[in-house]
């Protein structure tokens, strides 16, 4: 089975990194540098992909973060549901999709389809991928934005979808959720459906993050901070 | 009737969607279905009817433009009557109101207005969120314009997570004359989508599902393989020439000159609005380990005996039982009908171990109609086919 890296030494160098098929929730509280946290782990390493859904930045804007920690931008797709709501004519590539806004989880669903579908047949990136298909990391930032548009029902069943998509496809599913906006119901019934949990917290000037869930890795808490799109570890 | 606008669906309800109908196209999540609902909608558009659509989801110059591009042509709101309540409305009416029942009063009161003033015939409905916002019957009421005394042809569009839970139910099967689930599945191909008419009130036809693929803006029938196999000299090289716009066949001289298939034959027809790839496999069982791999991801078979040739049966037989692991639909061609010694239909179903589910057809594999009613009936059998 293919194994994810992480960047995160207690991960990689107890279980090789994540498995294919895991869905990881990151539970983190607002300036707490989640969403740099979740790029590092979203970040394609040589062979893989990268889609975002993103509801808060822009494509280009997502790209520009992946191209700052170093990742190839032909390896990155993005799911954008900001840019169409103040430009309605842009186009999809085969790169870059758009969905008007999170309400729109038909759209999200078909794009985020088509997309897995180009990397498998080899239109994305325009390399050949081999025999087998390639491994896709997936993340959607936020959560937390969905949960504006659409009811938690509504959106765990769409979560149920995507978590067993990822695990058909033997991708990595990382989901970002603030902590401190969502009642404990909302969080638990989010939590069901992934397979570990990253919790972070901010102490002070320092954030740390553990890990729930992945057995042999220790759970405790660890300082952090995010630095060219590599999580570092402090002491 | 109203068309569909989709090639072959039409035809299957018998000739389109009778007007003042309700239709539900039901869209599994990530299935590449939209433009269901929007080929209808182009559809009713250029027969010169007034549409109203709700797209609470999206604003009017984003669907206009995404249509254009699923379509490739483009809906001007000047040329076509059309309106909209789009997801603008949708937030007026949110901030509005300050309950639900208030937001329904709203929704209700302007739809009933547009549909009055615009004289709408067709109502196209994005489903979800309203029923998300109302609940059930309290959204398809809203969605129906049943507040006025003129029938509007309904049809509707929605995010299906329940999946067939939520079709079975009975307000979904009280509610609409049509219902069409759109799905994928990954048998017996890797990956296809394809759609199932689940009901429809005014045929009696059973529940037919039917692979499709996007092809220029339209959504199109498609039966990526048909294999054709049988035992040695039955005709499966001829059947698939007979079959097929364009057909290939890798053969070579046998000992005594006759021709014989080494490889495959493979070919191509556009059939009933129907995309369908024939494949032959070689008849000779040297050939055995290749079948397997010929026979992989079909969604049916044609089983091709000589009807006058009592010493193929065994072979045949023998493919048949092959076959029947693969639980997809198959069809049995008796060949060479116009020849002397053939056998009867009873004889070929007992010495082959074919019961009476299966059809078996006498043909000429000469003749293009006896060749085509096969592919008919094979057609058929897949379109009923339970994936």
């Amino acid at each position: 089975m293919y194994s994810y890296k992480t960047g995160i030494s207690q991960i990689d160098h107890a279980t090789g990194g994540f498995d294919a098929g895991t869905n990881v929730l990151i539970l983190a509280p607002s300036l707490s540098y989640a969403e740099q946290f979740s790029y590092a782990i979203t970040r394609p390493l040589p062979g893989e992909y990268a889609i975002m859904l993103s509801t808060n930045e822009r494509a280009s804007e997502v790209i520009d973060q992946f191209k700052a920690s170093g990742a190839d931008k032909h390896f990155v797709g993005v799911i954008d549901a900001i840019t169409k709501s103040s430009t309605p004519a842009v186009s999809d590539t085969e790169r870059f999709m758009f969905v008007t806004n999170p309400t729109d989880l038909t759209g999200i669903g078909i794009k985020f389809s088509q997309m897995v579908e180009t990397i498998f047949d080899g239109t994305f990136s325009g390399k050949d991928n081999g025999l087998f298909p390639p491994p896709i990391r997936f993340c959607i930032n936020s959560v937390s934005t969905l949960l504006m548009y659409r009811k938690l029902e509504v959106l765990y069943q769409f979560l149920h979808v995507m978590t067993a998509k990822l695990k058909k496809i033997e991708g990595l599913g990382i989901y970002i959720l603030n902590s401190e906006s969502f009642d404990e119901k909302t969080v638990s019934l989010i939590k069901q459906l992934m397979t570990i949990v990253i919790e972070i917290k901010v102490d002070g000037a320092d954030n740390y993050f553990r890990i729930v869930g992945m057995r042999g890795v220790d759970a405790g808490w660890q300082k952090f901070t995010v630095n060219k799109g590599q999580v570092v570890q402090a002491s | 009737m109203i068309s569909t606008g989709m090639f072959g669906i039409d035809d299957m309800l018998g000739g389109g969607i009778p007007e003042g109908s309700r239709v539900l196209y039901s869209l599994e999540p990530g299935v590449d279905g939209q433009l269901f609902m929007i080929s209808t909608l182009f559809a009713a558009l250029e027969k010169g009817q007034a549409c109203l659509v709700i797209i609470p989801h999206t604003t009017v110059d984003a669907f206009l433009h995404d249509i254009g591009q699923l379509r490739g042509k483009t809906v001007n709101t000047l040329d076509h009557r059309i309106v909209f309540l789009d997801s603008v409305d949708r937030e007026r009416i949110q901030r509005r109101s300050g309950n639900n029942e208030a937001a329904e009063r709203e929704w209700k009161a302007r739809i009933d207005k547009l549909s009055a003033e615009n004289s709408i015939d067709v109502i196209f409905g994005y489903f979800d969120i309203i029923y998300e916002d109302f609940g059930l019957e309290k959204g398809l009421a809203l969605l129906s314009g049943n507040t006025s005394s003129h029938k509007y042809t309904i049809i509707i569009e929605h995010l299906n997570f329940e999946g067939d839970k939520f079709l079975a139910s009975q307000p979904i099967r009280k509610s609409f004359d049509l219902i069409l689930a759109i799905k994928s599945s990954f048998r017996p191909l890797p990956h296809f989508n394809y759609f199932t008419i689940q009901y429809a009130s005014w045929s009696s036809q059973l529940r037919r599902s039917v692979p499709f693929i996007v092809k220029n803006g339209n959504i199109v029938p498609y039966i990526p393989k048909i294999v054709v196999t049988g035992p040695p000299e039955s005709g499966k090289s001829r059947f698939v020439a007979s079959a097929t716009e364009l057909g290939i066949s890798i053969d070579r001289s046998g000992a005594e000159g006759e021709m014989t298939t080494v490889a495959m034959d493979f070919g191509w027809l556009h059939w009933q609005d129907f995309d369908i790839t024939l494949y032959g496999t070689p008849g000779q069982p040297r050939f055995d380990p290749m079948l397997p791999v010929i026979l992989n991801n079909a969604m049916g078979v044609v089983l091709l005996v000589d009807a006058t040739n009592r010493d193929q049966l065994a072979r045949a037989r023998h493919l048949y039982q092959i076959i029947t692991r693969m639980h997809v639909p198959v069809i049995i061609g008796a060949n060479k009908k116009d020849l002397p010694g053939r056998m009867s239909e009873d004889e070929i179903r007992r010495e082959i171990g074919v019961g009476k589910g299966v059809p078996v057809y006498l043909i000429s594999a000469l003749q293009k109609d006896d060749v085509r009613a096969v592919l008919e009936s094979l057609v058929d059998s897949i379109t009923r086919f339970i994936y």
